[in-house]
């Protein structure tokens, strides 16, 4: 059976517009002709990913990796080119944020889900599993304002990986907590990615992670894709490209 | 066009959620305070109570006690109750994308409906402020008439009207905090100049022309129109004229929003935090 793809970049360029100042930027809304500097954080990329795969994506700071990755969220969109995306998003973006501060962690585990257009009666099936999984026990009643960011963090990678998602974004988010946590999070997006429909993009330095979940690499440099291949090969690609600075 | 389209479908697609964050923006308003819910009438009540107390005792004379065979403080409220709508539309409307920057980076959320739900949040307040002026209304000998009818039609004006400002003015002010403190700094001139708290109807004739700007005012317009209902007992389709010339800036102000919200949509997300 042919995969269908559920990623598509059809030459997708991301520019960023940097003004002076905000006062500046406010002018560019209503002047046509306000100089600013842009910065290319993703340059003319394109790539496909199919249901079912799981592909890691490598690059220094600045590369141009999370800019791809809020564009896969939806959260930012391209300057110019094409995007397709199929299927429900999880992103572990910055696990630290997006809650609400002043609700409780109970409270924000339904917020998210209905923002996510889950039913309240699916959440509530999910709330226990949500919660032992984040070890917060008597704290998911307080307010998330007065949880330390391990806490934070552990609630968001307990809400994104038991939603149930098709398309699971991991951004650095394997470092949360005590080594004993990091391991049941490994063992959890092992579990989640054995479900052949689930897709998984996973942005890392550490290479020896990727290598256990990932057998596709890609490899961005400057804005630009420079590798999109096997994961051995797009690892010594990324590790040289360091030795030689 | 296209953009006016897709703020719709928006709204229609994400109407359960707008509902839920409505709710839950009241709710965090309130709540952590001792007195909680009572403080959204106790902050309007401190400032009824403050001028009433400088026109009808304090400047002597100032106010005329009975306006329209209703005493001044019947009359005071009529216009202060909205303005606390229009206050709160102005401060927090304005700010809104700012504070809920969330769910702008940090999940696929249509920012166009964040204004909104924080006007309809405001809006539950604004009723409830409505039902309690119509008790004060009853308690004080003065019944409502068959005028009444119409003030969810004003309500519903008052709610577009703000609803469509804040979405431009969250947008800008999004990009930039010097739009977020010119609106601020404008709050004092906006209340002073529409007629909130002094009686545009009894102006010096000399200053017609003066009069007739103001009531161009969209603000003065909407509180004159909650008057309507309570003091002046006058049908909103007896002021075509000014109806019209309401009607003209909202939509005006919609083309605006709507302009606005297509140039900054997708730059918004790459300037919040």
């Amino acid at each position: 059976m042919k995969k269908e793809t559920v990623i598509k970049f059809d030459k997708v360029t991301k520019t960023y517009k940097l003004f002076k100042n905000d006062k500046k930027r406010l002018l560019s809304v209503f002047l046509k002709k306000m100089k600013c500097k842009t910065k290319k954080a993703v340059n003319n990329v394109s790539f496909e990913i199919k249901r079912g795969e799981a592909v890691a994506i490598f690059g220094k700071n600045g590369a141009g990796k999370s800019t791809i990755l809020k564009i896969i969220t939806g959260v930012c969109f391209p300057t110019e080119g094409k995007v397709d995306i199929n299927g429900r998003v999880s992103a572990l973006l910055e696990l630290t944020s997006g809650f609400d501060p002043e609700f409780t962690g109970r409270e924000n585990i339904y917020l998210k889900g209905q923002l996510l257009g889950i039913k309240n009666k699916e959440i509530k099936e999910l709330e226990s599993t949500i919660i032992d999984f984040a070890e917060l026990e008597e704290y998911i009643d307080q307010p998330v304002r007065t949880y330390s960011s391990g806490m934070k963090a552990r609630l968001g990678f307990s809400i994104n990986v038991n939603i149930r998602p098709e398309i699971f974004i991991v951004d650095e988010a394997l470092s949360v907590g005590d080594e004993e946590f990091k391991n049941k999070c490994i063992k959890k997006v092992n579990e989640i990615i054995s479900n052949e429909n689930v897709t998984l993009l996973f942005v890392t330095h550490a290479t020896a992670v990727a290598k256990e979940f990932c057998k596709r690499g890609l490899l961005m440099k400057e804005g630009r894709l420079i590798f999109d291949g096997d994961i051995d090969e797009a690892i010594e690609k990324y590790e040289s490209t360091y030795k030689k600075k | 066009m296209h953009s006016f389209i897709n703020i719709i479908k928006e709204h229609i697609e994400y109407r359960h959620q707008i509902l839920k964050l409505a709710k839950a923006d009241i709710v965090k308003t309130y709540r952590g305070a001792a007195l909680g819910w009572s403080w959204a009438v106790i902050k309007p009540a401190v400032t009824i109570f403050v001028y009433w107390f400088t026109f009808e005792i304090g400047i002597r004379g100032g106010g005329n006690k009975i306006i329209d065979d209703f005493p001044f403080f019947l009359w005071l409220i009529c216009g202060l109750m909205p303005w606390f709508y229009m206050n709160d539309m102005l401060t927090q409307g304005t700010d809104s994308i700012r504070k809920y920057s969330y769910l702008v980076t940090k999940m696929k959320f249509p920012v166009s409906t964040i204004p909104t739900f924080v006007s309809i949040s405001k809006l539950m307040v604004h009723a409830i402020l409505m039902v309690i002026m119509i008790v004060i209304f009853i308690a004080m000998g003065y019944p409502p008439t068959i005028y009444i009818l119409q003030l969810p039609f004003y309500m519903l004006l008052n709610f577009l009207f703000f609803t469509i400002f804040s979405l431009f003015a969250s947008l800008l002010s999004a990009i930039s905090k010097d739009f977020s403190n010119l609106v601020k700094s404008m709050i004092t001139a906006i209340f002073w100049l529409s007629g909130i708290v002094w009686n545009i109807n009894t102006m010096d004739e000399k200053l017609i022309w003066i009069k007739k700007l103001l009531m161009v005012n969209p603000v003065t317009y909407l509180i004159e129109g909650y008057r309507n209902c309570f003091i002046h007992q006058v049908w909103f389709f007896e002021q075509p004229k000014r109806l019209m010339y309401f009607a003209i800036i909202l939509i005006a102000m919609l083309i605006f929003s709507v302009w606005i919200y297509r140039k900054l949509r997708k730059e918004i997300p790459d300037v919040l935090n």
